[in-house]
């Protein structure tokens, strides 16, 4: 792109809009399925009059008002009320507690990937061993998350679901999200890959014959390539934070996510899956932010004609 | 790996699979209490659950559930990731940057927030795991495209297609032969076969979820059983003493294991030259 400005500013874009489109696009699936939606929501073989709970839900007046006033009461913090996973109990609630777990857990997640990817691209882990990082990388989620579970019930029994067994059942989720289905060998290959690719480069073999450090020569060049892998990769993690959140019993998001699936409760679905896109647009902002960074570096450092 | 031994690997994880799939009975057998928790040894091959039902049958089940998803997932995985590697060849420069940015917009967020939502607003009648496997699909396929796209691009893209027309090649044997079965066939089979074992994962994963609550599975009817109900089965006895269900949990991981294997072979022998 000729303009550094035009990526970052993308992502910006992005990031502001992903929060508006995801309860977008889920109230536009629900209209567009034939039938009305509080039917598809809740079959009237079960919920009986659904004009009633039409009516209640706010879906009787079409998805455009719908949706303008969902955002509405949401920019005010409002994200109305449960419909059936807790009924009655304020959506806003439920998120407050189980964003910032979902937040920690992604952390202390990222934590075993970022280890991967500092000895990945130092060449601390030997290519030796990628076979059997590939190996424990094949291993789901769900099959870790079992044993993770167990430990935890052994070690703490009732206890489990005290402050401290809560903490040890977040670390335990944050280990299984970091090395299943391969977050960890992912990230010591892929950097890995990424640096030793970028080794090879002419500027690099100059800047070793002038005794500089390649590290800092390469950096600035591949930092780019790094964001976007720890981007998708913090993705990757916040997907199977549904999984290790139901399995470990962390009400979190996911937990959230997955009880208003199940109970086919709408109102919690939309905002946890909007809670899901704030986080994304939380990575995507901090792509863009090293985007700009990296760009206002090389602009700030001297010329080649100037060092010459 | 070499390619052979490979090849044969997959095929027998693959042929378990369908064989599996093929002789799923349609309701699990009537209960047999005096066979309660069996184990391998008293009810061959696989022992009983704990109202003496085979575990044969869970295993078999589970495979009907997950292997033509599975499949037709892989399939369109990798049709996709052919149509975009062909689409580089054809000279399209804007092509490329058109999958990079879808690749970015599917790939803002997490796949198994899809998944859930695709679960939520499709019709109690419509319900399987063919929609949220085809959904898996098409959630991977930019990535797949724009890896395709790369090899495309590598091997000289419509550089590499105009030199093979001035050796008087025909479009098929260009496409066909060397653009598709030489070079993208390592890149679109792996990515077909991780896809595939990623949709056996997200089922088992679905299920467990949904027996964890106590709830129905988005992902088969009732009367059909999952590879997570064997890990479920087997779960309580790693923490409770005196519950004899290790079997089912073994045999829960050796079907996961068979899939990840299945996997694993089909890329290297798709790659192995």
């Amino acid at each position: 792109m000729k303009q550094w400005w035009l990526r970052p500013g993308v992502r910006v874009v992005a990031a502001l809009l992903l929060p508006f489109a995801v309860p977008a696009i889920i109230t536009a699936l629900i209209w567009a399925l034939p039938g009305d939606p509080a039917s598809i929501i809740c079959p009237p073989e079960n919920c009986g009059g659904t004009e009633i709970l039409a009516k209640r839900w706010g879906l009787d007046q079409g998805p455009v008002a719908f949706f303008v006033g969902w955002v509405q009461d949401a920019l005010q913090g409002d994200f109305r009320n449960s419909w059936r996973l807790q009924m009655g109990v304020p959506v806003a609630e439920l998120l407050w507690e189980a964003v910032p777990k979902t937040a920690m857990l992604l952390a202390v997640a990222l934590v075993p990937v970022g280890i991967g990817a500092v000895s990945g691209s130092t060449g601390v882990l030997p290519r030796v061993l990628d076979p059997l990082l590939y190996v424990v990388g094949l291993v789901p989620a769900v099959v870790l998350g079992l044993i993770a579970a167990a430990m935890v019930e052994l070690s703490y029994g009732v206890a489990s679901f005290e402050a401290e067994g809560e903490l040890a059942r977040l670390l335990a989720g944050a280990a299984v999200l970091g090395l299943a289905d391969g977050a960890f060998s992912g990230a010591v290959t892929g950097t890995r890959g990424l640096v030793r690719a970028e080794a090879t480069q002419r500027y690099v073999g100059v800047a070793v014959l002038r005794g500089e450090a390649t590290l800092s020569n390469m950096l600035p060049n591949v930092a780019l390539a790094l964001a976007g892998q720890l981007r998708a990769r913090a993705i990757h993690l916040l997907s199977g934070a549904v999984v290790v959140e139901v399995i470990l019993r962390i009400n979190g998001l996911g937990d959230l996510l997955w009880g208003g699936t199940l109970l086919q409760d709408f109102g919690v679905v939309l905002a946890a899956a909007t809670g899901f896109a704030v986080l994304s647009s939380a990575l995507l902002l901090a792509q863009a932010l090293v985007e700009v960074m990296v760009a206002l570096h090389i602009r700030r450092s001297p010329s080649l004609g100037a060092s010459a | 790996m070499r390619r052979w031994p490979a090849i044969v690997v997959a095929g027998i994880c693959l042929g378990t699979l369908l064989a599996g799939a093929a002789m799923a009975p349609e309701h699990l057998s009537q209960p047999v209490m005096d066979l309660a928790y069996a184990s391998p040894s008293e009810l061959a091959p696989f022992g009983a659950d704990n109202r003496g039902r085979p575990l044969l049958e869970y295993a078999t089940q589970g495979a009907r559930v997950v292997a033509m998803p599975a499949i037709t997932a892989g399939l369109l995985v990798m049709l996709l990731g052919i149509f975009g590697g062909l689409l580089r060849c054809m000279a399209s420069a804007q092509a490329n940057t058109w999958i990079q940015g879808l690749s970015e917009v599917l790939g803002a967020l997490p796949r198994m927030v899809v998944i859930l939502v695709v679960a939520l607003v499709l019709p109690p009648e419509s319900r399987g795991l063919m929609p949220m496997a085809v959904a898996w699909a098409l959630l991977s396929a930019p990535g797949a495209m724009d890896e395709a796209s790369a090899v495309a691009g590598r091997l000289g893209g419509a550089r590499f297609v105009e030199a093979l027309r001035a050796h008087g090649y025909t479009a098929a044997r260009i496409f066909g032969y060397h653009v598709v079965l030489l070079n993208l066939r390592p890149v679109v089979v792996r990515q077909g076969a991780e896809v595939m074992m990623q949709v056996v994962f997200l089922e088992i994963a679905l299920s467990y979820l949904a027996l964890a609550e106590d709830q129905p599975s988005f992902t088969h009817p009732d009367s059909l059983k999952s590879w997570a109900d064997l890990l479920n089965i087997g779960y309580p006895s790693l923490v409770l003493e005196g519950v004899p269900t290790q079997h089912a949990l073994w045999l829960g991981l050796v079907l996961v294991g068979l899939i990840a294997v299945m996997a694993l072979s089909v890329g290297r022998a798709a790659r192995a030259r």
